[in-house]
C-alpha cells in the first residue's frame, strides 16, 4: 500500500525528539495527557490561539516538513478535531446567551483545523482532507493515503492521527460507561476486571509514499469493519491473513489494542488465539490510553519496533520465539466494541 | 439521487422550485435561538417529529442531521433501484459528510456534558460519525463507511472519495453525499464572524451583505463505468480536485489561489479545456470575501470567456456540509434537463470584476457543469459532471 519514511509522535510518553519508552509515565486521575514539547516553527501569537489538538497535531507534523515542497498533500484522521474549542464556544453561547461572542474558538473548533493549519504554516496547497469517522478516523485516512499513493506516482503525503482529551467527551464517555469508575494506574491496566478504560490523547504523523528505498516500514494492508460480534472479527482476521500473508510467512507480533475493559477483552483474546503460539503479543494502551485515533499511536509504535527490533518489556503480554525478528507486525484495535481495524506493518 | 432542502423534500420538488426560482429562506417560527427573530434561514419544511414519523424512525438518540441524511439517502437508494442484496454487499460503500453532525443539539449537549449521572438519549450522537454510523446500521451496510469534514467543501470531498474508492477497486457502488442541520453553534459562529446577512442573500452582487445559513442533505449513488451496465445513468463525474488555499483559517486569499487550483485541477482531471464548461454552479455564498475572490478566480481560469454561472445560495442558503452534495444534484439536473436555473436577487455586478450571473431560467445545451465548494481552513474543491 505504501512505505513509511519518517514518523513523529506526541504522546503521554517520551516519544517526541528523544524517544525513551523504558521510562513509563503514569496516568493521573485515570488520564494520560500528552507531554507537550516546546513547539518550534509556530508563531507565538498563533500558538496562543491554538487548542491542544491543533497544537499537538501541528507540533508533530512540522518537524517532518522542514524541507519545502516535499509533500503533495495532507491527510488527517481525527474523531473530534478541536473539540475543546467547541466546548469553549458552546459555553460562550449558552452562558452569554448568544451575545458578544468572539469567533476565535469557533474557527479553531472545526475538525479540519489541524490539516488546514499545517497547510497554512507550510504553504502547502495540495490535497487536504480530514476524516472524522470516530474510532476509524485514522484508518480511513490510511486508506485515503494508500489510494493517493497508488493514483499519483512519485508523490509523498503527510498522514496523521490526532485527538485530545476534551472535558465534554470525557464527561459523555463517563455517562456512557467507557471510563473506569475506580481509580487505576496505567501500569495495572490489564489486571483490571471492570468495565471502561483510562482516557488518552496524542498525535502521530507519518511521511508516506510508494518508494521502498530507505523506508522505515511498509504498510502492507488494512481492513476495517463495524460489528459487535466476535465471529465477524474472527472471520475478518482469517480472511485478512489469507489475503496478505504468504504460506511461509507468519505474524511475528500482534500489537493489541487491549484496554482493560472487561467487555472488550474477548475480541483481543480471540485474535490472539487465531494467531497462535508463534506470534508474540504486545499491548500499547498503557502508553497512550484509550482514544478514537489510538491506532495512529499503534502504527507509530509498530514502526518503532520494526526499526529497533526490540519490544519495550512492559508492553509484552506473550513472548514467542524472536528468531527471524519482528518482520510482520499486525495492529488490531477496536473502538467501543464496534469499530475494528487490522493493519499489517512490515519490515 | 436524493435531496432535501428548504425548497423541497425530493428531487422532483427541488427541480420544480429551481425552475420557478423559489426561495426557501425565511425567519423560522420556532427555532431555539435569539437570532430566529432577526435572521432568515433556509430550513427544511419538515419538523424533526414529522421526519421521524415519515421515516418510521422510533430509535432513540437520532438527531435532525441524521434524519435529513436518511430522508435523502432513502430517496437516492430507491431512485437507483438498489436491491437489499446490493445494499448489504461488501462492495457497497457509504461515504458521508457533515460539519455539524449531532452538534445541532447544542442545549442537550451542554446539559449532558455537565451532568455527572444519567444523560439524555443523545449522549453518543453528538459527533459527526454518529450520522453515518446510524445509516450504516439502518441499511446493514457491510462495505466501507467513512465520514469526512472539510468544512463547507465536505460533501464534494465525500463524492470525490467515493469515486476514488471505485477507481481503486475498493467498492463497486458508493452512496456518497452529505447532511447538515441548522445549529445554534454555526449560527453563532458565523454571526461572530459578521458574515450573516439580515436580508435574503444576493450572491455576486455589489451590495451583498453576507450569507444565510441553511440545512439539508443529498446523496448520489455512484457506480463505475465497468459495472453500471444498462442501468439508468444521470451523468458522469468526469473531474475533481481538492486543494488548499493555505492563506487564512476563515477567508480566501485575495488572489484566489485555492479556488483557481481547484478549478484548474478539476479541468485537468476531466481532461477537458476550460471552454468546454457550459455552466458553473458557483460556491457564491454572498459574503464579501467569497464572491469577490471566486469572481477573480473565474476570470483567471476562464479568461474573458467566463461561462454562464450562478449560485443557489439565495434559494436554499448555505447548507455547509450538505452544500456540495445538494449542488451536485442540481448540477446533474442541469445536465439531464438541459436547462439552467436563475441566480436570484442579483441587480448590480461587483465593481472590481463586473461578472454577471445568469438571472433567468434558460433552456440550453449543457455538456459539462463545474461545481465549486470553498470552505474554512482553505479547503477548496471543484467537481465536474458531464452528460453521459
Amino acid at each position: 500500500m505504501f512505505y513509511i519514511h519518517q514518523t513523529t509522535c506526541i504522546s503521554p510518553q517520551q516519544t517526541f525528539n528523544e524517544i525513551n519508552l523504558d521510562v513509563l509515565h503514569e496516568a493521573v486521575d485515570n488520564k494520560l495527557c500528552v507531554i507537550e514539547p516546546l513547539y518550534q516553527g509556530i508563531p507565538p501569537g498563533l500558538l496562543r490561539r491554538m487548542g491542544k489538538a491543533v497544537k499537538i497535531g501541528v507540533g508533530a507534523a512540522l518537524p517532518l516538513l522542514k524541507q519545502p515542497n516535499v509533500i503533495a498533500g495532507i491527510i488527517i484522521g481525527t474523531a473530534n478535531g478541536g473539540m475543546e474549542e467547541s466546548v469553549k464556544f458552546l459555553k460562550q453561547i449558552i452562558e452569554y446567551d448568544e451575545d458578544a461572542l468572539t469567533p476565535g474558538n469557533f474557527v479553531q473548533s472545526t475538525s479540519n483545523a489541524v490539516a488546514s493549519q499545517v497547510s497554512l504554516l507550510t504553504h502547502n496547497k495540495g490535497y487536504n482532507v480530514t476524516h472524522v469517522h470516530r474510532g476509524l478516523a485514522f484508518e480511513n485516512a490510511v486508506i485515503d493515503a494508500a489510494m493517493m499513493v497508488r493514483e499519483n506516482e512519485e508523490t509523498t503525503y503527510l498522514l496523521g492521527g490526532v485527538d485530545e482529551i476534551s472535558s465534554y467527551n470525557y464527561n459523555l464517555d463517563n455517562l456512557e460507561g467507557w471510563n473506569k469508575r475506580e481509580h487505576i494506574s496505567n501500569t495495572n491496566l490489564y489486571l483490571s476486571e471492570t468495565c471502561g478504560s483510562i482516557v488518552g490523547e496524542g498525535a502521530a504523523m507519518f511521511i508516506v509514499n510508494g518508494e521502498k528505498a530507505n523506508a522505515v516500514a511498509r504498510l502492507k494492508a488494512i481492513a476495517i469493519l463495524n460489528t459487535g460480534d466476535e465471529v465477524d472479527v474472527k472471520n475478518a482476521l482469517q480472511n485478512f491473513l489469507a489475503a496478505h500473508l504468504q504460506p511461509d510467512e507468519k505474524i511475528d507480533l500482534l500489537l493489541s489494542g487491549e484496554n482493560g475493559d472487561s467487555r472488550l477483552l474477548h475480541f483481543y483474546t480471540c485474535c490472539e488465539s487465531i494467531l497462535g503460539d508463534n506470534t508474540s503479543v504486545a499491548r500499547f494502551k498503557h502508553l497512550c490510553a484509550e482514544y478514537p485515533t489510538a491506532s495512529a499511536f499503534a502504527l507509530w509504535l509498530a514502526c518503532n519496533i520494526i526499526q529497533a527490533q526490540h519490544l519495550p518489556p512492559h508492553t509484552v503480554k506473550m513472548q514467542a520465539s524472536t528468531r527471524g525478528g519482528y518482520k510482520n507486525v499486525l495492529v488490531y484495535n477496536n473502538h467501543k466494541g464496534v469499530q475494528h481495524s487490522f493493519m499489517l506493518v512490515c519490515k | 439521487m436524493g435531496v432535501i432542502s428548504a425548497i423541497g423534500n425530493t428531487v422532483a420538488q427541488n427541480h420544480a422550485a429551481l425552475i420557478q426560482g423559489s426561495c426557501g429562506i425565511k425567519k423560522p417560527n420556532n427555532f431555539p435561538s435569539k437570532y430566529a427573530d432577526i435572521l432568515p434561514f433556509g430550513l427544511v419544511q419538515l419538523s424533526s417529529d414529522e421526519l421521524k414519523a415519515k421515516l418510521h424512525v422510533t430509535a432513540r438518540g437520532v438527531t435532525r442531521t441524521t434524519l435529513l441524511a436518511m430522508h435523502a439517502a432513502n430517496e437516492a437508494i430507491a431512485d437507483a433501484g438498489i436491491t437489499v442484496q446490493q445494499l448489504t454487499s461488501p462492495q457497497t460503500a457509504l461515504i458521508g459528510a457533515t460539519t455539524v453532525g449531532g452538534m445541532c443539539l447544542m442545549d442537550e449537549l451542554y446539559r449532558d456534558a455537565n451532568r455527572t449521572s444519567g444523560g439524555s438519549e443523545f449522549i453518543s450522537s453528538y459527533d459527526c460519525a454518529s450520522v453515518f454510523m446510524f445509516l450504516q446500521a439502518h441499511y446493514h451496510i457491510t462495505g466501507l463507511v467513512n465520514t469526512i469534514n472539510t468544512a463547507c467543501s465536505s460533501s464534494a470531498n465525500a463524492i470525490m472519495y467515493g469515486a476514488r474508492l471505485i477507481k481503486n477497486g475498493l467498492a463497486k457502488r458508493v452512496i456518497a453525499g452529505g447532511a447538515d442541520s441548522l445549529s445554534k453553534f454555526t449560527i453563532n459562529g458565523f454571526n461572530a464572524l459578521h458574515i450573516l446577512s439580515r436580508e435574503i442573500c444576493i450572491p455576486f452582487d455589489e451590495n451583498r451583505q453576507g450569507l444565510n445559513l441553511g440545512e439539508g442533505a443529498a446523496f448520489l449513488i455512484l457506480e463505475g463505468e465497468e459495472s453500471v451496465g444498462n442501468k439508468k445513468v444521470y451523468a458522469e463525474l468526469t473531474g475533481y480536485c481538492n486543494c488548499n488555499d493555505a492563506f487564512h483559517p476563515s477567508s480566501l486569499s485575495d488572489d484566489g489561489d485555492g479556488p483557481c487550483l481547484a478549478m484548474e485541477g478539476a479541468l485537468a482531471s476531466a481532461k477537458i479545456n476550460a471552454n468546454m464548461i457550459d455552466f458553473i454552479n458557483a460556491h457564491g455564498t454572498a459574503t464579501q470575501n467569497n464572491d469577490e475572490v471566486e469572481s477573480k478566480a473565474l476570470k483567471k481560469v476562464f479568461g474573458d470567456n467566463v461561462p454562464a454561472f450562478a449560485s443557489v445560495k439565495a434559494n436554499i442558503g448555505h447548507t455547509l456540509g450538505a452544500a456540495s452534495a445538494i449542488e451536485a444534484v442540481y448540477s446533474i439536473l442541469n445536465l439531464v434537463q438541459q436547462e439552467l436555473y436563475a441566480g436570484l436577487n442579483f441587480t448590480q455586478p461587483i465593481s472590481s470584476t463586473g461578472l454577471v450571473p445568469i438571472t433567468a431560467y434558460t433552456k440550453t445545451g449543457v455538456r459539462n457543469v463545474m461545481s465549486n465548494s470553498f470552505g474554512f481552513g482553505g479547503n477548496c474543491s471543484s467537481l465536474i459532471f458531464s452528460k453521459s
